[in-house]
């Protein structure tokens, strides 16, 4: 269970996160849906404890972020906006890499890159440097670097961002698998139908605030509009026009 | 495996697949000490052959001054008679000739005089061959015998000839061959200094700036490994390509370095195994050092060509000082053990002429060099531990 309780956080004089309370829950898929620039990635950066929020708290299987860092790493797995893969490795020794600074042994680590090269159908570019790969290659790897040690908390930063249908569509099973596991999945995303489908839950930022919090079906009612897009638009755009045309 | 020795072997092992970047680290140490031999073999050859080479010039004319040939002739000289022709110039400027001494047809006439006598020297002094110096042993040998019928002259009218001489300089050219030879030696610590630089140059940048670009920075720093122990892995595996560098010049310049021929100028030149492991030694520390100001610097840097452009200054501070010191002739004293780069610099200046060096001195920047390499490294531990390092 991912819980934040009033993050903020300014860099500088600019204030990207303020006050974001939610929820994530075990066996659930949650979205954080919000314009560009809405604060998304600096939430995730302090849920990963890259960043230190400025107040607030956020605990990870009831580990704080601030106080128990380590264990929260372990307890969590990223895959970041880029996927930031070293372009020498091949894709194994990327993977492997992680593996190893999450202190798995070897007859565990090569056991479990065995299972996730055949769980992300990568057997066919893996043993090859990263140099060469397609963007759905990079995820996928990124992916199984993030889940090598099949941590509890799976934290996506726009994963489909530049991925084909086909790419996109492999993710998606993959993500909707992690829930089958029990794991609690959070993933930020701009794009509304990728949400629709996939998520149980979502939260809107918009200006580095939560304009709204809850299931999809919740989404729906409040709004009072049946689609999507449009809720969306009205929940977290609103302010966003408001303050383009000050 | 600790998280150290995890970041340091992947380090390690990423640089060495970069065969580029690796040869251009390791160009400098490999390829210096040749060029290096290369001069040194060529100033000798030519200090030592200078004196013994006779001195080659053409003469138009010789048939008017029977006396002043039989005087060049006695000389470590190279005449070659030329038939007059209309312009001497057209020989030298087309390169069939490069000096030419002309001796007019009323030479025997102003002689008997008394009058005085000009000879014309035709050369071109844009040729950097050995013209010059062929010109001036010309003139030293036309002046000795002109002094010399000078001398006579007044001597026949009774006078004192040092009349005639009120002051002369005479020249002591104490430099020899060896005297040469250490000149160029001296610049060989700044060589081992720029090549402890280089090795690392490469990988400080791709591991701290070139990781930030990559985006590989941010996953890394979501894995449950100390920052401290990061820093030191990145710092350990830039150290190592530093020694790698260090060590790569030893052996090449221990290869290189009979060829220079130091017995011919009475020189007992001796970089053997114990002159380079003491090198190494002394060298150890500054290694560290420049392993962490490299680190620390290219941490600042937003990306790959910025911090390129940084740490080519970087390089330059511990080199320029040794430039200085070398004008100036300075010798390792006690104050200068406490400053990087010059105490290691002063200690293998000593060790490579063969002189020994204070036990003292050398505890001193050891020991100094450590404690300042220990704080840069310390640097790079903060610097990684702000979240500014996300860029």
């Amino acid at each position: 269970m991912i819980h934040a309780d009033g993050l903020s956080k300014s860099f500088k004089k600019v204030v990207a996160v303020r006050n974001v309370s939610f929820q994530a829950d075990d066996g659930k898929i949650t979205a954080l849906l919000g314009p560009n620039g809405a604060g998304k990635s600096t939430t995730l950066r302090m849920l990963a404890t890259m960043v230190k929020p400025d107040s607030g708290r956020a605990k990870i299987a009831n580990c704080d972020v601030v106080e128990e860092p380590m264990a929260v790493r372990q307890n969590i797995g990223v895959l970041p906006h880029d996927s930031g893969l070293y372009a020498r490795l091949t894709g194994i020794e990327n993977v492997r890499y992680f593996g190893k600074l999450q202190g798995i042994g070897k007859p565990d680590l090569d056991k479990r890159i065995e299972e996730l090269t055949e769980r992300l159908d990568m057997a066919n570019f893996c043993t090859r440097r990263t140099a060469g790969y397609s963007q759905g290659q990079r995820v996928k790897v990124a992916l199984a670097r993030a889940l090598v040690h099949d941590p509890q908390h799976v934290v996506l930063d726009e994963p489909t961002n530049g991925l084909d249908v086909m790419a996109t569509r492999a993710l998606r099973e993959i993500i909707l698998n992690l829930k089958a596991q029990g794991k609690c999945v959070l993933f930020s995303s701009h794009i509304m139908q990728e949400v629709e489908n996939l998520c149980d839950d979502v939260v809107i930022i918009g200006k580095g605030e939560v304009k709204f919090e809850g299931s999809i079906q919740g989404l729906r009612d409040q709004s009072g509009e049946e689609h999507l897009e449009e809720a969306f638009v009205q929940m977290a755009g609103a302010d966003e026009s408001a303050e383009s045309t000050k | 495996m600790s998280g150290f020795s995890i970041v340091f072997a992947k380090e390690c092992i990423d640089n060495l697949r970069d065969k580029r970047t690796l040869f251009s680290s390791f160009s400098l140490a490999l390829l210096g000490p040749i060029l290096f031999v290369g001069i040194m073999v060529f100033v000798l050859e030519r200090a030592l052959g200078e004196s013994d080479d006779p001195v080659e010039f053409s003469v138009i004319g010789a048939q008017y001054a029977p006396e002043l040939m039989k005087f060049l002739e006695n000389g470590n000289t190279e005449i070659t008679n030329r038939d007059p022709v209309a312009d001497p110039r057209s020989l030298v400027l087309n390169g069939d000739e490069s000096l030419i001494l002309i001796i007019s047809p009323n030479y025997e006439e102003r002689y008997t005089q008394g009058s005085p006598i000009t000879l014309s020297a035709v050369f071109d002094g844009s040729d950097l061959s050995s013209t010059r110096r062929n010109l001036s042993q010309l003139h030293g040998l036309v002046n000795q015998y002109g002094r010399v019928i000078g001398l006579l002259r007044l001597q026949l009218r009774g006078i004192d000839p040092s009349i005639a001489n009120p002051i002369s300089v005479q020249d002591v050219d104490v430099a020899s061959p060896a005297a040469r030879a250490l000149t160029i030696l001296a610049s060989l610590p700044y060589f081992l200094i720029l090549v402890v630089f280089m090795g690392g140059f490469y990988l400080a940048i791709d591991t701290t700036a070139g990781e930030r670009e990559h985006g590989s920075l941010e996953p890394l720093l979501t894995q449950p490994i100390s920052r401290a122990q990061l820093v030191l892995g990145k710092v350990a595996a830039t150290s190592l390509f530093g020694a790698l560098s260090l060590l790569i010049f030893l052996v090449s310049l221990f290869l290189a370095i009979p060829f220079v021929p130091f017995d011919r100028i009475g020189m007992a030149l001796e970089i053997g195994w114990i002159q380079n492991v003491t090198i190494f030694i002394i060298g150890l520390p500054l290694i560290f050092f420049a392993a962490a100001l490299l680190t620390v610097v290219a941490s600042f840097a937003k990306s790959y060509k910025e911090a390129q452009t940084y740490l080519t200054f970087v390089i330059l501070v511990p080199t320029l000082p040794l430039i200085i010191t070398q004008l100036m002739n300075v010798g390792p004293s006690l104050p200068l053990m406490f400053v990087p780069s010059l105490s290691q610099s002063t200690l293998m200046t000593d060790l490579i002429k063969g002189e020994s060096v204070e036990l003292l001195n050398v505890l001193i920047s050891f020991s100094t060099t450590s404690v300042y390499a220990a704080m840069l490294t310390w640097v790079a531990v903060y610097l990684y531990r702000r979240e500014q390092i996300l860029g």
